[in-house]
């Protein structure tokens, strides 16, 4: 990915009248961290990166509460525009689909997304990194670069899960793409299916150890681009779903809402997964649904703006032999 | 130790499964006495937590019956319904509980040995695989 034509392409962008600002990727805090950029002038747009480590999804700050300050000229501004890789474009479709934020109020710029590095796992090859770092793709290998020294590493190392069998690396929805169309990885749903043939005993005692070791800090939610509900049904104190405590059955009942919440909907960027503290493997549950909605229903979420979300609609052929 | 019996959390629709268990009991079939009767307004009124919630709270199994497909006072709420816990049980047994433990039954307003027979059908499977324990919530 060039670095300059994407600038080029955010410098248009947020020089149209109708844009107000540009949400893009910007160096973190400290070592491998990137934060979400919030451009609004040229000068801002040097901030720009767009590298392996940008994993974020984007579509979740279209949905926050907080309105970002802007200048007195924007202010009439009614576009945001934003970068959208595969993952995030279909997240888009789907807030769209859902009347979370519409069509027109969105100027998207597609990247064709070549996938994301785990930040778990450089973190573990580089611990305590708190110098800047960087990272290029170049033929099936990672360059990064940490203060003055180089290493090389094989993609497939550090590659995240999630992107290790994503089917839709290129946008589906954008108003100008950058960079060369990237090719598709096959469905892989292996995991899932000899999961499936285990005894549910076994099953059971995993998940319980799994949803045991959830301090409930709610990153995953906060994470996910398509939990963004006002009022979300944790936070409700009449009626109280789930409780404050830590417990195995209150946060069995907090992971089962939240999966079942993104049945027909989850996108799998896996930043839920990515998020969490606790290495809770919260992709196992998004795409054992994803999978039996996508063999029941035949539908995959996020692929246009129009379609309904399966868990709104139904055929009077759906499957009933499980009905007495 | 005293043979187990189940507690069974059963949902039934206002029009058509509530009124063919009000048969049951007016054509004096008998039927086991371990279901809880909660009445809904439709099937599709059904939120698939209550189900969880019901099971944290006691419950060792969970009904839900409604009308026939195409027979729903509401036009389409049954079918709403009958995707949501289709989907619902694949994901209760990825998790590892036993997808026996929430069933779904047309009955309809005529149908008052046919609900005595899913009853039958429900108690006895809840007997064979035991009590839900592995995550009942603590008494508060």
């Amino acid at each position: 990915m060039n670095i300059q034509k994407l600038r080029d392409e955010a410098i248009r962008a947020i020089g149209r009248k109708d844009v107000k600002y540009l949400i893009g990727y910007q160096r973190g805090s400290y070592g491998f961290r990137v934060s979400p950029a919030f451009i609004q002038t040229k000068e801002d747009v040097d901030r720009l990166i767009f590298s392996p480590l940008c994993h974020l999804s984007l579509t979740k700050y279209l949905t926050l509460e907080e309105i970002i300050p802007v200048s007195e000229e924007k202010q009439k501004a009614s576009k945001i525009a934003i970068f959208a890789r595969g993952c995030d474009s279909r997240a888009l479709n789907q807030v769209i689909a859902e009347k979370g934020i519409p069509r027109d109020k969105l100027f998207i710029i597609g990247i064709p997304c070549e996938g994301v590095i785990d930040r778990k796992k450089i973190e573990a090859r580089f611990p305590h990194v708190t110098d800047p770092a960087d990272v290029i793709e170049e033929n099936g290998k990672y360059i990064i670069t940490i203060g003055d020294q180089s290493h090389e590493i094989q993609k497939e190392e550090l590659l995240a899960d999630t992107c290790k069998v994503c089917q839709y690396p290129n946008p589906f929805i954008y108003d100008k793409l950058v960079g060369d169309k990237v090719a598709p990885r096959p469905a892989n749903y292996d995991d899932i299916k000899s999961w499936e043939e285990k005894p549910l005993e076994e099953k059971l005692d995993f998940w319980l150890d799994q949803f045991d070791r959830c301090i409930r800090c709610y990153a995953c939610k906060n994470a996910c681009p398509l939990c963004y509900s006002l009022v979300c049904i944790l936070d409700r104190l009449n009626p109280q779903w789930v409780k404050r405590s830590n417990d195995t059955s209150e946060n069995l009942m907090f992971h089962i809402s939240r999966a079942f919440h993104l049945a027909g909907r989850c996108i799998s960027c896996g930043e839920c997964e990515r998020a969490c503290p606790m290495d809770i493997p919260l992709m196992k549950l998004n795409r054992k649904l994803e999978k039996d909605v996508k063999d029941l229903f035949s539908y995959e979420s996020g692929k246009d703006s129009e379609s309904k979300s399966p868990m709104t609609t139904f055929h009077v052929e759906d499957r009933e032999d499980f009905i007495l | 130790m005293s043979k187990f019996e189940p507690n069974i959390v059963a949902f039934l629709c206002n029009w058509c499964s509530y009124a063919g268990a009000d048969l049951t009991g007016t054509s004096r079939i008998h039927y086991p006495p371990n279901v809880k009767v909660i009445r809904v307004m439709c099937t599709g009124r059904m939120n698939p937590l209550f189900v969880i919630q019901a099971l944290r709270q006691g419950a060792d199994g969970v009904l839900i019956s409604g009308c026939h497909p195409g027979e729903c006072h509401y036009l389409k709420g049954n079918y709403l319904a009958r995707r949501r816990f289709l989907l619902m049980r694949k994901l209760l047994e990825h998790i590892g509980i036993n997808p026996l433990r929430l069933r779904m039954s047309w009955v309809s307003a005529s149908e008052g040995k046919k609900f005595a027979d899913v009853i039958t059908t429900v108690t006895e499977d809840i007997k064979r695989i035991g009590p839900q324990q592995s995550f009942k919530r603590e008494a508060v």
